[in-house]
């Protein structure tokens, strides 16, 4: 999967479970300070994520260091190297 | 012992998402009721008609608050809204700790419950639940969500109790105030639409069957042709306020709550008993300090179940006699269970203020187990004075009000 996509679908998890407008969604854009998401949202993104990319991440340690959007597409795009994401890459 | 009085009312139902819709509703005799595409994907379910409710500016509830909620707090919430605004409340009396707040509901959300289940079997998988669906699916869902939501630091209780959910948090709201123990209290009960709720009824064979072509037609309380209940959704909610700080800030006032009972049957699950019943009547008479003749309307329970109508007629008649006009609302829209006295008695009331008894909708012709009590099938003009409220549950749970204007 390229990293447009990776964006693009993390942008949609934020759009779909989280109402937040896509005109709001910029890679510096802190979680909790600028997109207004708080502990119970976590465990809701880290659920969105993990069906939107056909992954499990919940108890991987590297989503506590999570604070902005770039975060988690570094972090999913990490996962893509490492083999994690599905081979179809849709 | 303080008097207790309804400053306030707001209501979501198959009829309309406001108090006026579900006046304009009954008084324009509307059936709420349809087919309902999809449910025959349930194997089993005879039952295909039920009365939703829609409410349409969800989104004015900001997204923290709402997540939380499923559909019936949703109707809750704006139906406290309508009632908190009616009522004239302003923030500082909702957050004083003297306002509470119970709402009952028969269950927790049964849509947020039925998708929680097929999330996480057949695997017992729980990585994929929301952390959502534990304040949907529980008991409190809705009083929990309202109080948070409106800031109310009073009592918040929920009482559940099926069919007389909303009675008993009526009822119980009514004690508070009366007793001191808080000046103001939201009340009423919620209840969503699903097909497993009407499948849990379908199961005991107490819901309408026979008119899955003809939905209109149900269900149709006390009447010969009745087959059963039909499931409804929606909430109704009731300010309930003390009455000298009612009328020194000239709130309107829209009835007097002057007597409740309720109580258990102690003897079966499901089937109604009629000498129950009557006590729970006698007693609610009694705690407002009124005799059976004083009493203009009854705004019965009846659901169209060939049991519970025929016991709860017998009831009536045992204690009222012949000539007190009796009717039910469900044939308008349903049953809609934790959420039916409170809307049912919004409607009672309504027609109080306006001398008029609303008829039974879909009695044709009264079924002769249920005759000897004064139906009313056309709209009657009276003076009522007094009314009575009364809801029967399942598990053997009644409960009945009296309001006076």
């Amino acid at each position: 999967m390229d990293k447009q996509r990776i964006v693009e679908k993390v942008n949609q998890v934020f759009e779909e479970s989280f109402e937040i407008e896509k005109n709001e969604l910029a890679p510096e854009k802190k979680i909790f300070d600028d997109l207004g998401l708080d502990s119970l949202d976590i465990v809701d993104l880290v659920v969105a994520l993990q069906q939107k990319f056909s992954i499990k991440i919940r108890d991987d340690e590297r989503v506590r260091n999570i604070r902005s959007l770039k975060d988690i597409y570094d972090y999913i795009t990490k996962l893509g190297e490492e083999g994690v994401l599905p081979k179809d890459g849709k | 012992m303080r008097r207790v009085v309804i400053s306030g009312v707001g209501a979501i139902s198959p009829l309309g998402d406001n108090v006026v819709s579900l006046i304009e509703g009954i008084t324009q005799g509307k059936s709420a009721v349809e087919y309902m595409d999809g449910w025959n994907q349930y194997v089993g379910l005879r039952s295909l008609v039920g009365a939703y409710s829609v409410c349409k500016d969800e989104k004015s509830i900001p997204r923290q608050s709402r997540r939380s909620m499923s559909r019936m707090s949703i109707f809750a919430t704006k139906a406290a809204e309508e009632a908190i605004a009616d009522a004239g409340m302003d923030e500082g009396m909702l957050r004083s700790g003297r306002t509470g707040c119970i709402i009952g509901s028969t269950m927790g959300s049964p849509k947020s419950l039925s998708d929680t289940f097929e999330i996480m079997l057949p695997d017992r998988d729980l990585t994929k639940l929301s952390s959502m669906k534990f304040f949907q699916c529980v008991s409190h869902t809705a009083a929990m969500n309202v109080a948070q939501y409106l800031g109310i630091r009073g009592r918040v209780m929920a009482t559940s109790a099926a069919c007389a959910s909303a009675l008993q948090a009526i009822g119980t709201g009514f004690e508070l105030v009366r007793h001191g123990m808080q000046e103001v209290v939201l009340c009423g009960g919620a209840e969503e639409l699903h097909p497993t709720v009407t499948g849990s009824f379908d199961i005991l064979f107490a819901t309408s069957t026979g008119y899955n072509n003809d939905p209109k037609k149900t269900p149709r309380p006390f009447d010969k042709k009745r087959d059963g209940l039909v499931c409804g959704e929606g909430s109704g909610i009731l300010v309930l306020e003390e009455y000298e700080q009612a009328k020194k800030r000239g709130a309107k006032i829209y009835a007097e709550v002057v007597g409740y009972n309720t109580c258990g049957s102690g003897l079966h699950v499901s089937q109604s008993n009629c000498a129950v019943m009557e006590t729970c009547m006698k007693e609610s008479l009694k705690d407002a300090g009124i005799s059976a003749g004083d009493v203009d309307y009854i705004c019965a329970h009846a659901t169209a179940t060939i049991h519970g109508d025929k016991e709860e007629a017998k009831a009536i008649k045992a204690v009222f006699g012949a000539s007190i006009p009796v009717s039910s609302f469900k044939g308008y829209m349903g049953h809609t269970l934790g959420a039916s006295g409170a809307l049912e008695l919004i409607v009672a009331i309504d027609g109080m203020q306006k001398g008029v008894v609303y008829p039974t909708k879909n009695l044709d012709e009264v079924a002769p187990e249920c005759e000897g009590i004064m139906h009313v099938k056309e709209p009657l003009k009276k003076d009522i004075n007094i009314l009575v409220k009364n809801c029967f549950a399942f598990g053997g749970i009644n409960a009945a009000l009296v309001c006076k204007k």
